[in-house]
C-alpha cells in the first residue's frame, strides 16, 4: 500500500474517530449526572442516591395537576405488567420488564429499539429497572446475569454471570452504580442460598467484589441461609457508604431449624462500596419466619432529630415496622409500627422488635399480620422534604401461617394464605412516625411507588385502577386518569420546557404533561 | 422474597380458597381435596371424626407425554409458573398446588389447563400467558408428570392436613361464637350443616374473612353479599348489590341483574358491608379462640 493510500485511510479515520467522539461526548453518560440528576433526566433507579424519589420540578402544581392530559402511550405489546421504575437520559427512556429492555423517544412514546435476551429457565417474576452510566445500559437477567447493552443500539457489549441460576439464583435487580463500581444483587428463595451482592467493573464486567449476607450452610447465622439483596441500595458519598437491605432467611417458614437471630438476613446494611466490607448492620427482623425481609428502601435524609444534627436513614419495612437509624452508625433512634402487625412482643433496647415464637408458623395455623406480601414492598416510598413525610404505600393485611416438619427444610418448607388484606397509601413524620394522613387505595396491596415533587403533589397509584395525583400536605386527591393498575413507581422529567409524569399501567407506559 | 411482584397473589390466595371447590386450579394447595372430589377410590365424603381423605383427586383420563416433552415442560413451567406454583408444581409463594388441582384431575392435553393460562385469572393474580402451542402442551406434558409423581409419592409437600387443625376446644368455640358471632350468624340457620359442605382449612379461612361464591357453584354458604343504596342527584334512590367500588365510580347490580354506575362525585351512597365484623374480628381473635370456634364450626354437621 502505498504512503499516500495509507495517509489518506489514517486521515479519512481521524475525521471519523473526531466526529464519532464528538457526538459520544455529548450523549454519552458522565458519572456526574448520576451524583446530580439534571431537570431532564431520571438517571438512577431511585433517581439519586439517596432514594427519596422527590423530584425538584414544578410545572405541575396542586392547582393545575387536575389538567394533566396524555402525552403519549407505549406499548410494549407484551403480556408482561411493567413493574420497572424506568430512566430517562439524553431524552431516551429506558425501561425494562424480564428479559426485555426498550429504548423509547421521551418525547413522544417512539420505540428506539428493543432488545430481547435469549430464552432461558429464570423466573420471569418481575424486574426492576436498569442502570446507565457513558454508553451503556445494564439489566440483569432472570437466570441471574448482568448485560450491557450499547445504548445506541441495543447490541450486547457483554454478559457475566452474577450467580449461578442453576442453584437456584435469578435477579429482578436494578443495578446500583456508585463511581466505577457496578453492584448488583440477585434472588434465590426457593433453595437455601447464600445471599449474594456482587460489584463489577462498569466497563469491562470484570468481578471487583463479593458480599455474602450468610454464609453456604447457614454458619456464623444459626443455620440459616437467604438474606439476599435483590433491591436496589442507596448511596452516602460523604460517609462513602452503599446502603441495602438484605431478604428474608431461608428455609422461610422453618424457624425451629434456625433457632437465633439469622444474621445478616431481614437487615438494613452499610459497606463500604469499593470493597464491599460490612460497615455496620441493623436487624429490622431478627429470626424472620413469615418472608419478611428488609429490602425496601433505605431512604437518606440529613436533618435535626430530637436536637441533633444528623445524618438518617428511614425504612418501611415489609414486617410493618418504620425505622430510623443514624446511618453513621447505624444506631435506632426510633421504631414505629405503620401497619397492623401482630407478631412482636416489644421493642428491645436496641430498636429490634422481639418476635414472639408464639406467631411462628406452627402445625395448626397462627393468624398473623402482616402477611407474606408485607406491609409495604418493593414498591419506591417517596419523602418529601416540605412536608418531612415519607409516604409509603402500605397493607394491612393477615395471614394463616403453617410448620410441620414434615414441610421439610428447604425453600419455602411451609404454607401461608393470606386471609384478608387493604392497601393504604400512609404519610409518616419521620420524626415520630406518627401517621399525618391516610389515603384508601380501594383494595388489596398496592403495586405501584410514590413519587413527591417540590410544588407538593403527590403521584401514585391505587390497588383498582387510576393513576392518582394527590396533595402532599394532607392526601386530598387533585387529579387521576384510569389508565388500569399502575404497578410501577412513577417518575418526572422535564424536557423542551415541558414536565412529564410518567407511569406503568399494565404493559404500557403512560407520559402525562399539562396541555 | 420478592412475593409482592404478584402483589394480587395474596387476595388470590384468599379468593381460591373461599371459592373452594369451584376454582380448582387455585383452591388445593394444600387444602386437600374439595368438596366435589371425585373418583372412586378418592374421597367417599366428609366422614365424622376423620375428615375427609388427603389424596389428590386422581386423574380421570390417563396421559402419557414423551420424556423430551416433560423435560422441555419442566424449564419452561418453572421460569413462568414456578414462582408461584413451586418449581414442583406443588406450591410456590402465594401460587396453589397444582399436583391437587381439581381442574388438572379432569384435564386432558390441555383442554382445562390451556385456556386458563392463556386467559389468566386476573382477579385472582394470575396473569394472561401468550405461549405458543407447543410451549403450552410441553407446560400441561410436565403439571400432568408432577401429579403422577405426586399421587404415588410421600414427599414434604407444603399440606395442611385436617388432623393438623384440630387443636381447638369446641365448647369454649361455642361460648366464643355466642357472644361474637351471633349477631348475624346461626349454628341452626345459614351455618347448619357447615361442615359437611366446607373441609376444615377452608372452614377456617372462610370463617376469619368470607367472600362471595360465584353463581350457579355450590358446596358452600352464599355469605350476606355486600348492598350499596344510591342517592342521585335528582333525589332518586337506586338499591342493589355493590357490584363495583372505587374512589371514583360506584355501581351496583339492581333486582333485574344490570348493571349501573356512576361517578362517585355525582352521587351519594351508602355501603352495607356485612364482611366488616369479619375484618374487625381479625384483630381480636387469639389463635386460641380461632382454634376453638373453627373446632365448634366443625361440630355444626
Amino acid at each position: 500500500m502505498t504512503c499516500a493510500r495509507i495517509c489518506r485511510r489514517f486521515a479519512d479515520a481521524i475525521v471519523v474517530v473526531t466526529v464519532l467522539a464528538g457526538a459520544a461526548a455529548a450523549q454519552k453518560v458522565p458519572i456526574q449526572l448520576l451524583q446530580q440528576p439534571s431537570r431532564d433526566s431520571w438517571p438512577t433507579y431511585h433517581g439519586d442516591y439517596t432514594g427519596r424519589h422527590h423530584s425538584p420540578l414544578t410545572q405541575i402544581t396542586p392547582a393545575n395537576v387536575s389538567q394533566l392530559a396524555l402525552a403519549w402511550a407505549f406499548q410494549t405489546n407484551t403480556a408482561q405488567a411493567i413493574k420497572a421504575t424506568p430512566l430517562i437520559v439524553n431524552g431516551v427512556i429506558y425501561v425494562s420488564a424480564p428479559d426485555n429492555v426498550w429504548a423509547i423517544d421521551a418525547r413522544s412514546g417512539r420505540q428506539l429499539w428493543r432488545y430481547t435476551y435469549p430464552q432461558n429457565a429464570g423466573f420471569k417474576i418481575g424486574h426492576r429497572g436498569v442502570a446507565v452510566l457513558d454508553d451503556l445500559v445494564y439489566v440483569t437477567t432472570p437466570d441471574a446475569h448482568l448485560v450491557a447493552l450499547d445504548a445506541r443500539t441495543g447490541a450486547v457489549r457483554w454478559n457475566v454471570e452474577i450467580a449461578d441460576s442453576k442453584r437456584g439464583y435469578w435477579s429482578t435487580n436494578a443495578p446500583l452504580i456508585i463511581r466505577n463500581h457496578l453492584i448488583a444483587g440477585v434472588s434465590g428463595d426457593f433453595d437455601n442460598l447464600p445471599g449474594i451482592l456482587r460489584s463489577f467493573d462498569p466497563v469491562t464486567g470484570a468481578s471487583q467484589w463479593t458480599f455474602y449476607s450468610t454464609q453456604s450452610g447457614g454458619a456464623g447465622s444459626d443455620g440459616a441461609t437467604g438474606g439476599q439483596m435483590w433491591m436496589t441500595g442507596t448511596y452516602d458519598p460523604e460517609l462513602n457508604l452503599l446502603y441495602v437491605g438484605s431478604g428474608n432467611p431461608t428455609p422461610v417458614l422453618n424457624g425451629p431449624v434456625r433457632k437465633g437471630d439469622n444474621k445478616w438476613t431481614g437487615s438494613i446494611l452499610a459497606l463500604n462500596p469499593d470493597t464491599g466490607a460490612l460497615a455496620w448492620g441493623f436487624q429490622a427482623v431478627p429470626h424472620d419466619t413469615h418472608d419478611w425481609d428488609a429490602a425496601e428502601v433505605p431512604v437518606l435524609v440529613d436533618a435535626m432529630f430530637r436536637g441533633e444534627p444528623r445524618k438518617l436513614l428511614l425504612q418501611a419495612g415489609r414486617n410493618g415496622y418504620f425505622f430510623v437509624l443514624d446511618r453513621a452508625t447505624g444506631k435506632n433512634l426510633l421504631t414505629v409500627p405503620f401497619a397492623t402487625v401482630n407478631w412482636a412482643k416489644g421493642i428491645d433496647a436496641d430498636g429490634r422488635p422481639i418476635p414472639n415464637p408464639d406467631k411462628e408458623p406452627a402445625r395448626d395455623g397462627r393468624l398473623v399480620s402482616p402477611d407474606e406480601a408485607g406491609g409495604t414492598n418493593y414498591r419506591s416510598p417517596s419523602f418529601d422534604p416540605a412536608t418531612g413525610l415519607l409516604i409509603v404505600s402500605a397493607h394491612d393485611a393477615y395471614a394463616l401461617y403453617f410448620f410441620k416438619p414434615e414441610h421439610g427444610a428447604v425453600g419455602w418448607a411451609g404454607a401461608d394464605y393470606s386471609v384478608y388484606g387493604r392497601g393504604v397509601l400512609r404519610a409518616i413524620d419521620y420524626q415520630t412516625g406518627a401517621v399525618r394522613w391516610s389515603h384508601d387505595l380501594q383494595g388489596g396491596a398496592g403495586a405501584a411507588g410514590v413519587l413527591t415533587t417540590a410544588s407538593g403533589v403527590t403521584f401514585t397509584g391505587d390497588s383498582a385502577q387510576s393513576a392518582l395525583a394527590l396533595r402532599s400536605s394532607d392526601g386530598t386527591t387533585l387529579w387521576h386518569s384510569g389508565i388500569g393498575r399502575v404497578n410501577n413507581s412513577p417518575i418526572t422529567y422535564e424536557l423542551d420546557g415541558r414536565q412529564y409524569v410518567l407511569f406503568g399501567g399494565g404493559s404500557a407506559l403512560y407520559a402525562f404533561a399539562l396541555p | 422474597m420478592q412475593s409482592s411482584d404478584i402483589v394480587k397473589h395474596a387476595r388470590a390466595v384468599l379468593v381460591a380458597f373461599v371459592l373452594f371447590g369451584a376454582t380448582h386450579l387455585a383452591a388445593q394447595r394444600g387444602a386437600g381435596p374439595g368438596p366435589a372430589a371425585p373418583a372412586a377410590g378418592a374421597a367417599q365424603g366428609p366422614r365424622r371424626g376423620s375428615p375427609a381423605s388427603q389424596r389428590p383427586p386422581d386423574t380421570r383420563t390417563p396421559q402419557t407425554y414423551p420424556r423430551e416433552q416433560i423435560d422441555a415442560g419442566r424449564t419452561l413451567f418453572g421460569a413462568q409458573c414456578g414462582f408461584c406454583h413451586g418449581r414442583d408444581a406443588a406450591g410456590g409463594a402465594g401460587g396453589p398446588d397444582l399436583t391437587r388441582s381439581m381442574l388438572v384431575a379432569e384435564d386432558v392435553r390441555g383442554d382445562r389447563i390451556g385456556p386458563v393460562v392463556r386467559s389468566g385469572r386476573t382477579d385472582q393474580g394470575m396473569p394472561a400467558f401468550s405461549l405458543a402451542d407447543g410451549d403450552l402442551a410441553a407446560i400441561v406434558a410436565f403439571v400432568h408428570d408432577q401429579k403422577a409423581q405426586a399421587d404415588t409419592a410421600n414427599g414434604d409437600r407444603r399440606t395442611v392436613d385436617p388432623a393438623d387443625l384440630e387443636t381447638g376446644d369446641a365448647a369454649a368455640g361455642r361460648r366464643y361464637f355466642e357472644t361474637a358471632c351471633t349477631r348475624c350468624h346461626s349454628a341452626t340457620g345459614d351455618l347448619a350443616g357447615v361442615a359437611t359442605r366446607l373441609q376444615p382449612l377452608a372452614l377456617l379461612q372462610r370463617m376469619l374473612y368470607p367472600r362471595a361464591t360465584p353463581p350457579g357453584r355450590g358446596g358452600a354458604p352464599a355469605p350476606a353479599p355486600q348492598t350499596v343504596t344510591v342517592t342521585l342527584r335528582s333525589g332518586q334512590v337506586v338499591e342493589g348489590r355493590l357490584a363495583y367500588r372505587d374512589e371514583f365510580t360506584i355501581a351496583l347490580t339492581d333486582a333485574d341483574g344490570w348493571y349501573r354506575s356512576w361517578p362517585t362525585s355525582q352521587a351519594t351512597f351508602t355501603v352495607n358491608d356485612p364482611l366488616r365484623a369479619h375484618i374487625d374480628q381479625l384483630a381480636k381473635y387469639t389463635d386460641g379462640d380461632m382454634h376453638d370456634v373453627r373446632a365448634y364450626l366443625q361440630t355444626l354437621r
